[in-house]
């Protein structure tokens, strides 16, 4: 069965629609793990657990001082969304790039509801225009819902399930106006 | 004794959150590797590749003013120079198709996506050091093979009757 697979924007440029080869040239690749360790090197290189600990450790050692940051970053978003909202264009840049913080290193550091409601609040900022950024309540509800999930971490699941729906549902109504206004 | 081959890395990292590159460089430490680079974007990355010769390059994609597409993008065009082989391994918080897409057809070796675990990423590095794909040529694209899977293929296959280099 032929192989399924999305097909590459670039796919068939190369061909020059005659019969005359492309000019594809192949390279094979040494290992780095190879070439590197020369005759210590063992085939194939496996995950270490010990080593995978340490890294996991390493997290944990990480996790307290990036909650106090979180908290930090929290309060900053908060300040940021009025200005942000009546136009501060350098606000709206700086609430935008602690979400998209929030939505990168939350999750690694133990705060996956953080991450989840910073990505819901990107995902509608990129596709955000001016208009979205005047009706606030959008942003309002996002940065409320990252505070509760920072406050509250034991909340229960089907809870903060509950709410990224409902800001999903929010963002899809919000897009509806938009487009009724148009 | 027996060294890890983390041991013996230069590794280059990009990214514009201050948080992530510090994240990145003490896990990369904790595997052992002594040389791990800082840029903040494309820009300085790009200034900092001669000086540092990088075995791996881990890059944020959306970076202001040099984001990781374009970085990848220049660094695969080194044509000829051995910088321009280095394995790319895209840590980003964008994981919509489009932008993984974009990534494979700049030459991006792994995409990795944020949030990051220790697991995932020292998984996608012992794939680039120890397990390369052959690296393709064409006038349109030049960046590690795309296709992962020795799956059959509906269209002329021109692996078969390419000499490897």
């Amino acid at each position: 069965m032929p192989e399924r697979r999305t097909p590459s924007r670039l796919g068939g440029q190369d061909r020059n629609g005659d019969d005359t080869p492309p000019d594809v040239r192949f390279i094979r690749v040494p290992s780095i793990a190879e070439r590197k360790l020369g005759r210590e090197y063992v085939a194939p290189m496996r995950l270490d657990p010990r080593v995978l600990d340490q890294m996991q450790e390493t997290i944990r050692g990480l996790e307290t001082k990036y909650a106090e940051a979180l908290k930090s970053q929290v309060s900053m978003l908060q300040i940021l969304v009025e200005p942000a909202c009546k136009g501060d264009t350098e606000a709206r840049g700086r609430l935008y790039s602690l979400a998209h913080d929030m939505r990168g290193l939350a999750g690694t550091f133990g705060h996956p509801m953080v991450g989840r409601f910073a990505d819901s609040l990107c995902g509608y900022l990129e596709n955000c225009e001016s208009e979205g950024w005047k009706d606030g309540t959008v942003i309002v509800f996002h940065v409320d819902a990252i505070r509760d999930a920072i406050e509250n971490p034991k909340t229960d699941a089907a809870v903060t399930m509950e709410t990224l729906d409902a800001l999903e549902r929010l963002i899809e109504a919000s897009r509806r106006d938009r487009r009724k206004r148009g | 004794m027996s060294h890890s081959v983390f041991e013996k890395l230069t590794v280059l990292v990009v990214d514009d959150s201050a948080y992530m590159r510090h994240l990145l460089m003490t896990l990369l430490q904790a595997l052992g590797v002594p040389r791990v680079f800082l840029a903040v974007d494309g820009e300085e990355a790009w200034e900092l590749l001669n000086t540092c010769r990088p075995d791996i390059v881990l890059t944020d994609a959306a970076m202001v003013p040099g984001d990781g597409f374009m970085f990848a993008k220049r660094l695969r065009s080194l044509r000829g120079h051995a910088l321009g082989l280095v394995p790319i391994i895209m840590v980003s918080g964008h994981t919509d198709l489009a932008s993984v897409e974009r990534a494979r057809d700049i030459g991006v070796t792994e995409f990795l996506s944020k949030p990051i675990s220790a697991r995932s990423l020292y998984e996608r590095l012992i794939q680039v050091l120890d397990r390369p794909r052959q690296f393709v040529e064409t006038p349109t694209y030049r960046g590690p093979d795309r296709r992962r899977r020795n799956a059959p293929f509906a269209g002329e296959d021109r692996r078969g009757g390419v000499a490897l280099i």
